[in-house]
């Protein structure tokens, strides 16, 4: 019974920060029409620059987490201007493979720039290792603060798009471009905020997934990855689905992991593609996610 | 007054220069295929066994323009068609003693099939929910190859058998054909020609006939596509297993040229690569694929190559330079992004853009000429 | 398979039709015939659920209520790709075009139901399907000739002039060798010469190949001069059917279109 609590909670943390990914690729789908493949190595470089910051540089944690996220959230915001802008009206599978390219372009930078060696103290050890420990079931401080973080930024997210003028310009944008335009909603502006926003969240996100004992390496950006079943299950427009997803996909992810050496015949490390069979379980009853929309064609 | 004596040449638009230049690939294919024959004499093996990756690639990327270049069917998950054909290739070929001449067919057979079981999910599902399951269906694959030991080898991977037939032993470097002698990539070079050869013969002849058109009408409007008749369902599943059989030949000659696999090479980014080639060469044409191929194959070898005469790139991390590796990989992404943001139709669209410059300059010159001999008139 | 009727049976024939997504009816009570190598024309103000009407006569929408006969036949057990080989055609108000194919591979395409050749002879060319691309080609330029443009065959669908691509969509049409011909607003969004052009080829089309032409239209003009008969909608209701001359004089008809008289003139 402990066991199945613990691996719930650690299910939770871990969903936490799919969540966070995963809300991240909503929003820029959104803005964009498009799943961001770059999402994963904008959290690379985030958590690098933190780790630089903060290890090799000696700046204070708060300074360089806080310095960290508003330069990727810069990031964000420059590659939607200067990239994005000049696709408008291309296919979404030719901006998706752009995101692809830009995805390896940066993930093949971060190595030669900061080298390939693993930094076990993620972005600096900012939690530390404790944990508390109730009836037998260990909490790490890492899955508290990933879990409370995350709710602080969600709850961030949905006022500002609820309450927010940019926030309701945002949802009529990702509903129809045009009209938005023709209200005079400044669109290029508001895609660009929903960039940097991703850029920022996915920042955040990276600093709970390199603390201990993940540590930070060239392939953290990997988990970006795990977080399409997320926003598959979701529905790809849907926030909340984003949330459900994440939590979904981590809840899946540290069940199957502590239970599959019960069933032999799944394999070896199941639980690494166990999301994706979900996901694709999904799908199979409902072909836009839970939440998604079909798209409207006009005959 | 006399009439000019030079002809002025209709203007035509850059789009109808673009339709001469896919056409006139067939007038390049007699000297293209004439270089192609006699380019292995005058190369070292370096640049041999470049090419026979490039010409795999080339196969490989045909069969994903087929699918997603002609019927609009994004789909990451050609590695795992790739992986597929690899293994049919060991099992029948190593496990079972076939000869090559059967399971090289075979392997895209093996993966056609496969290719049809996965492609009603098209159907379905849409544009990028698809690409989603398509990437899933890459890492279930690879799952599936880590844990099917007695198939795969496990993480350690296993040999793939080296054809030989018709008196040639692909796994030695002392064949003679008419008295030439031959090594092993020599070999394999022409084995990948001959077959990419057959494989963009048939492509080419499916654009012109009732098939290729449909695929298309399908990329393009799949209300309309109906409405003429076109079954969808047919159409889609047909791509899928059209494109799944050139993925499970290219990984067979992949594998056997290799020696070796592991399940762990049949990943995201060998889908990528594929992706990219279709995309530097030409989204939905019929040579686009061996110009990608040339481009992002030929990569990292060049690189290599000359790691040494360009600064700052060394051949592996920590010597205080740029990996080989992670360049190329810098290198992939921003042409990609460089080829989709300049000329998302590729190589063959620069070669369009090219040849429309060239008419609308000779047009403009001859109308000079023309105006000029009105003057003297 | 295509399909051919006892004499006597309508082209089409439509009866108690209903289109309803949830509580929002499209039409309802909607009944009208089609005799072979008629042209009919389907009228009414914006909203009044014409190109809903046509969705469902291509079977892109299943009716709630109602059947519809093709030649006899309950199309309730056709699909929307079993239309063509039936012999019938439609064109779309958006321009059903393929933007990356030429003029002419578009035409090509409405020969598909016609043609044999699958991906296995299409890929190895000689024989079969060598064999019947040649008449097809012949077929498409043709239709293309018909059409007024054969001599844009090569050319980019994407590039070409709106009215130049409503001619390349019927032409498409012509090229299925259709009996029933289902042209969705022909004329919409054309200058006044365009029309006319448009108007005349497809009165040259009911003319000189015979077939059975339902057509959706807002251009009055071009209604009177080409239909035989015509059914009146509005608000999702048939209003009035019969001839242009019976029609131009109905009072509902006049008042659907041009609102209650006035209290000031009712009274004057």
């Amino acid at each position: 019974m402990t066991k199945l609590v613990q691996l719930l909670f650690e299910g939770v943390s871990v969903g936490c920060l799919y969540a966070l990914v995963a809300l991240g690729f909503v929003a820029i789908y959104r803005a964009s029409r498009v799943i961001n493949f770059a999402q994963g190595s904008l959290l690379l470089l985030g958590a690098y620059l933190i780790s630089y910051m903060v290890i090799d540089k000696s700046v204070p944690w708060f300074l360089a987490a806080a310095i960290g996220v508003a330069a990727m959230v810069m990031v964000g915001v420059l590659f939607q201007v200067f990239v994005l802008r000049r696709v408008t009206g291309q296919p979404v599978f030719t901006v998706v493979m752009i995101t692809i390219g830009l995805n390896i372009a940066i993930t093949a930078l971060v190595p030669a720039i900061f080298g390939v060696n693993q930094r076990p103290d993620g972005t600096g050890d900012p939690i530390g290792t404790g944990e508390l420990t109730v009836g037998g079931v260990v909490f790490t401080w890492v899955n508290i603060w990933s879990i409370i973080v995350t709710a602080i930024v969600l709850a961030g997210f949905f006022c500002f798009d609820r309450f927010s003028r940019y926030g309701l310009a945002t949802r009529a944008t990702s509903v129809d471009e045009e009209a938005a335009l023709a209200v005079g909603i400044p669109v290029r502006r508001v895609n660009a905020l929903s960039w940097g926003l991703a850029a920022g969240i996915a920042t955040i996100a990276g600093i709970f997934l390199t603390a201990f004992p993940r540590g930070l390496d060239p392939t953290t950006g990997d988990i970006a990855l795990a977080a399409f079943p997320a926003i598959i299950i979701g529905g790809l427009e849907s926030p909340l689905g984003a949330v459900i997803g994440g939590l979904t996909i981590g809840i899946v992810e540290l069940l199957t992991q502590g239970y599959e050496s019960n069933i032999p015949a799944l394999g070896h490390n199941f639980y690494t593609i166990a999301p994706y069979v979900v996901m694709i379980a999904v799908l199979l009853i409902r072909p836009y996610g839970l939440f998604g929309q079909r798209p409207v064609e006009r005959i | 007054m006399a009439t000019p004596s030079v002809a002025a040449e209709p203007v035509r638009s850059g789009v109808r220069g673009r339709v001469r230049a896919i056409r006139l690939g067939t007038w390049l294919t007699l000297p293209v295929l004439a270089v192609g024959l006699v380019l292995p004499f005058f190369l070292d093996d370096f640049w041999i066994s470049t090419l026979v990756f490039v010409l795999i690639g080339a196969i490989g990327g045909l069969g994903l323009n087929v699918l997603t270049g002609y019927t609009g069917q994004v789909s990451l998950g050609q590695a795992f068609f790739l992986g597929v054909g690899a293994y049919t290739a060991a099992v029948l070929g190593q496990d079972h003693g076939v000869n090559a001449l059967l399971w090289i067919p075979a392997a895209g057979l093996v993966a056609a099939l496969l290719g049809g079981l996965i492609g009603p999910t098209a159907l379905r599902l849409r544009g990028l929910y698809l690409a989603i399951v398509t990437i899933g269906l890459v890492f279930i694959g690879q799952h599936i190859f880590v844990n099917l030991e007695s198939v795969s080898g496990g993480s350690q991977g296993r040999a793939i058998p080296q054809p030989a037939f018709l008196g040639l032993d692909f796994s030695s470097d002392q064949n003679s054909i008419l008295g030439i002698g031959f090594n092993r990539d020599g070999l394999y070079y022409y084995l990948s020609l001959f077959i990419l050869a057959l494989a963009m013969i048939f492509v080419r002849n499916l654009t012109r006939t009732r098939t290729g058109r449909a695929l298309q009408a399908v990329r393009d409007r799949e209300v309309a596509a109906a409405l003429m008749g076109v079954d969808l369902a047919r159409a889609k599943v047909g791509a899928f297993v059209i494109s799944s059989f050139l993925a499970g030949v290219a990984g067979a000659l992949y594998g056997a040229f290799l020696t070796h696999v592991d399940p762990l090479q049949f990943n995201l980014l060998l889908s990528i690569q594929y992706v990219a080639i279709i995309i530097v060469g030409g989204v939905g044409t019929v040579w686009g694929a061996l110009l990608g191929a040339i481009f992002i194959e030929g990569l990292q070898p060049v690189l290599e190559r000359y790691s040494d005469s360009i600064p700052l790139l060394q051949h592996s991390a920590g010597e205080g330079g740029i990996a080989v590796g992670d360049a190329t990989d810098i290198i992939f992404g921003v042409l990609i992004v460089l080829f989709l943001v300049v000329e998302p139709r590729g190589l063959i669209g620069i070669g369009a853009r090219a040849r429309a410059l060239a008419i609308r300059t000779r047009v403009a010159r001859s109308r000079q000429a023309a105006s000029g001999l009105e003057e003297k008139a | 398979m295509s399909i051919t009727a006892k004499p006597g049976t309508p082209l089409l024939e439509v009866r108690g039709l209903e289109l309803r997504f949830g509580a929002l009816t499209a039409f309802t009570d909607v009944g009208f015939h089609v005799d072979e190598g008629e042209l009919f024309a389907v009228i009414g103000p914006n909203g009044a659920g014409k190109t809903s009407l046509f969705n469902v006569l291509s079977r892109i929408y299943r009716p709630t209520r109602g059947t519809v006969h093709y030649r006899g036949v309950d199309m309730a057990t056709m699909k929307v790709a079993g239309l063509a080989e039936a012999g019938i055609a439609r064109t779309l108000q958006n321009l059903g075009l393929f933007a990356n194919l030429t003029v002419l591979d578009n035409v090509l395409i409405g020969r598909h139901h016609l043609l044999r050749s699958g991906p296995l002879r299409g890929g190895i060319w000689v024989g079969p399907a060598r064999a019947e691309e040649r008449p097809a080609r012949a077929a498409a330029m043709e239709a293309l000739k018909f059409a007024g443009i054969a001599d844009r065959a090569g050319e980019w669908v994407a590039t070409l002039p709106y009215g130049v691509r409503k001619r390349v969509e019927l032409a498409r049409a012509l090229a299925m060798e259709p009996s029933l011909l289902l042209l969705d607003e022909p004329v919409a969004g054309m200058s006044a010469a365009e029309r006319k052009e448009v108007t005349t080829l497809v009165e040259r089309i009911h003319r000189e190949r015979g077939l059975g032409i339902v057509l959706v239209e807002h251009d009055m003009g071009m209604v009177m001069q080409v239909a035989q008969r015509i059914l009146v909608l509005d608000f999702g209701r048939a209003i009035a059917l019969g001839t242009p001359e019976a029609i131009q004089r109905d009072d509902g008809v006049i008042r659907a279109y041009l609102g209650e008289p006035l209290g000031l003139e009712a009274a004057g």
